[in-house]
């Protein structure tokens, strides 16, 4: 009944908060590993809607998509670092970045599919090679088998067009974008880096009637020391949990951080997020496609504390004035790409799609 | 550098506690020095890390009592709070009981634990929890009463000498059909009460006071929960010490807030400046 939920737990530091890893890694703060060096991404997608001033990563989560068979696709979570606009809504940005999945793409044939591919299958085989190092050392913390079967595919497209002309393409080896981009990088701050492992939270399924009845033994000698007969507690029944200053969604809420204490995300595709507050906004519909969002990962509050901690002493910090207790982000139920070269999805290029954010505040503050 | 990323990532797999440790000693710059700190730490079991505002700005010992969350009216909705600001912190399980359901496959019973907390000088705590089992609803029991900690106003029967030890004045609380009657007490009466809500009394930390109680007080749940409210409602009553007006300061949140601090002039009323423009 409930669905598997994974958990972004938190790994080690990043040694240099600006370095560059790859688009499949999945990390806190640091500067956006985009899967190629020129997206064409409009400059207004980067920018604050209220300041304008350049978006900081947050969150870079490579999440592919098993049944819709996408396994290039990540999910950069934007904000403004300035500290006025931090706590509005408007200054988050959740960009959808992935390559749209060709039918013909499996047959692994056909010259065209082959030029089409080239450009992502010089980069794949220098990342997977990464990839495969740092998979087999963390294997069983790692991701699903989405990512291994994503892995998988990605090594055997790249076999079957190895033959095809690497120098053709348009997008280099990865040394280029890096020394292309490095000058810009240092204008714009940048939030403490930490990488993410992957964990399946175990909640605690609920216990048989049964199992209760161990308690009863227990439960006697309770009240035989008081022993009082006169006393009788009568008429009690169910009571749902009540405190002054807590109502129940928020204490579900914390009962489940509890259990992890450290989550930073989130993550199950078009399951349930897990709600602070109950008030919450309509997702609504896709600007591309049309069909509706739905969930898929949420930013939880030890981020944000991992982040305070992180730039304690720093002025103007921004996430020193960020209040929230979960940042939920729907994307499109189809993962649709929005752009395609002539009318038709191809394999070349990388579509880049805006998504919805919303906040549950701590209504406190 | 993605390599070795994943690396460290492999190392620290099952090692949740690590990078929590990472932070106890310092600021970004201490890198190499994390790094050997944090094999060296003795590992802490359940580090606390914080949800909510408040629980951040306890944590960073911002707070020295309670009493500052009291006065601006702070919802307390992580129990680490309390258990960091109120020292001495001492619960009791006074009754468990089986609460009964009828399914169509028999009978579903559920454990109702209540935990009255406090620390014997002028707060406490009332927690009621429903589980299917007796340690569960004890913990969870114990977490709420934590959360519903309240001040408890003490007062003089007659003469002014000593610490106070009784109400300062006659207050009811009701719950359900049970209403719960203090009254101030001189020295050396005790409590005069029945013996749940006595409990009740004790953990409060009141010495003396009469009581009176009127409803089915066989319910002793909502015994319980009617002289927990009349507790409450000591701080409640406007008596003449309070007929000054009030001089309002700033709330801890503007207070702890460097950047977004408007200067004040004068009296400021507590409305927080940086409420998101919904």
């Amino acid at each position: 009944m409930a669905e598997e939920v994974h958990l972004g737990l938190p790994g080690p530091w990043a040694a240099d908060y600006r370095e560059k890893a790859d688009h499949y890694t999945t990390k806190i703060g640091g500067v956006p590993d985009w899967p190629t060096g020129d997206m064409g991404i409009k400059p207004e997608m980067l920018q604050c809607s209220l300041c304008g001033t350049k978006l900081c990563l947050v969150a870079q989560v490579y999440a592919p998509v098993v049944k819709l068979n996408i396994e290039e696709r990540i999910i950069y979570v934007l904000v403004c670092p300035t500290p006025e606009c931090g706590p509005r809504p408007q200054s988050w940005k959740v960009l959808r970045v992935q390559k749209c999945r060709n039918v013909e793409q499996t047959e692994g044939d056909g010259d065209e599919l082959g030029q089409g591919t080239g450009p992502s299958s010089t980069s794949v085989p220098e990342e997977q090679i990464d990839k495969n190092k740092s998979h087999d050392i963390n294997d069983d913390d790692f991701d699903l088998d989405a990512l291994a079967e994503a892995l998988e595919q990605a090594a055997t497209l790249a076999s079957n067009s190895k033959k095809k002309n690497k120098s053709k393409c348009a997008n280099a080896p990865i040394e280029r974008p890096v020394l292309k981009e490095k000058p810009a990088d240092l204008s714009i701050p940048v939030l403490p880096c930490f990488y993410i492992y992957y964990d399946k939270e175990q909640y605690r399924v609920k216990g048989a009637v049964g199992s209760s009845s161990n308690e009863f033994p227990l439960d006697k000698e309770m009240t035989d020391t008081g022993n009082y007969e006169e006393e009788k507690w009568d008429g009690e029944k169910y009571e749902y949990d009540k405190a002054i200053g807590a109502d129940r969604t928020f204490l579900k809420f914390k009962k489940r951080l509890d259990a992890y204490p450290e989550q930073c995300f989130r993550y199950s595709y078009g399951g349930k997020p897990l709600l602070a507050a109950t008030k919450v906004q309509d997702a609504g519909t896709c600007r591309f496609c049309g069909s509706p969002r739905q969930y898929e990962l949420q930013l939880m509050s030890p981020l944000l504390y991992f982040l305070h901690e992180a730039g304690k002493g720093s002025s103007n910090y921004g996430p020193s004035n960020w209040t929230w207790l979960t940042l939920i982000v729907y994307t499109c139920s189809k993962s649709c790409c929005p752009s395609s070269c002539g009318g038709r999805p191809c394999g070349c290029c990388w579509d880049v799609a805006e998504e919805e954010i919303t906040i549950q505040e701590d209504e406190a503050v | 550098m993605a390599e070795r990323g994943g690396e460290r990532g492999g190392e620290r797999g099952g090692d949740r506690g690590g990078f929590g440790r990472g932070f106890g000693r310092g600021g970004r710059g201490d890198r190499g020095g994390r790094r050997g700190g944090r094999r060296g730490q003795r590992q802490e079991e359940e580090k606390w890390v914080p949800v909510t505002k408040l629980g951040r700005l306890v944590q960073e010992k911002k707070f020295a009592t309670i009493e500052e969350i009291y006065l601006h009216s702070l919802p307390v909705k992580e129990h680490q709070i309390v258990e960091a600001l109120v020292p001495g912190l001492k619960d009791e399980v006074m009754k468990i009981t089986p609460v009964q359901k009828q399914t169509r496959a028999g009978q579903r019973t559920r454990f109702k634990a209540f935990v009255v907390v406090g620390d014997g000088n002028g707060h406490v705590g009332l927690g009621v929890k429903c589980a299917k089992e007796v340690a569960t609803a004890i913990r969870g029991a114990i977490i709420l009463a934590k959360l519903s900690i309240v001040p408890v106003r003490r007062g003089y029967w007659g003469n002014k000498i000593g610490q106070p030890h009784t109400v300062p004045c006659k207050v009811t609380g009701k719950c359900g059909s049970v209403t719960v009657r203090m009254v101030p007490a001189p020295r050396g009466s005790g409590i005069v009460a029945a013996r749940v809500p006595k409990k009740v009394l004790q953990f409060a930390g009141i010495e003396d006071v009469f009581t009176s109680s009127r409803g089915s007080t066989k319910t002793l749940g909502n015994f319980v929960k009617a002289t927990f409210d009349c507790l409450m409602k000591t701080y409640g009553f406007l008596t003449p010490e309070f007929w000054r007006e009030t001089k309002f300061s700033k709330t801890p949140y503007q207070e702890f807030t460097d950047l977004l601090a408007k200067p004040t002039k004068g009296l400021m009323l507590e409305a927080p400046i940086e409420t998101v423009e919904a």
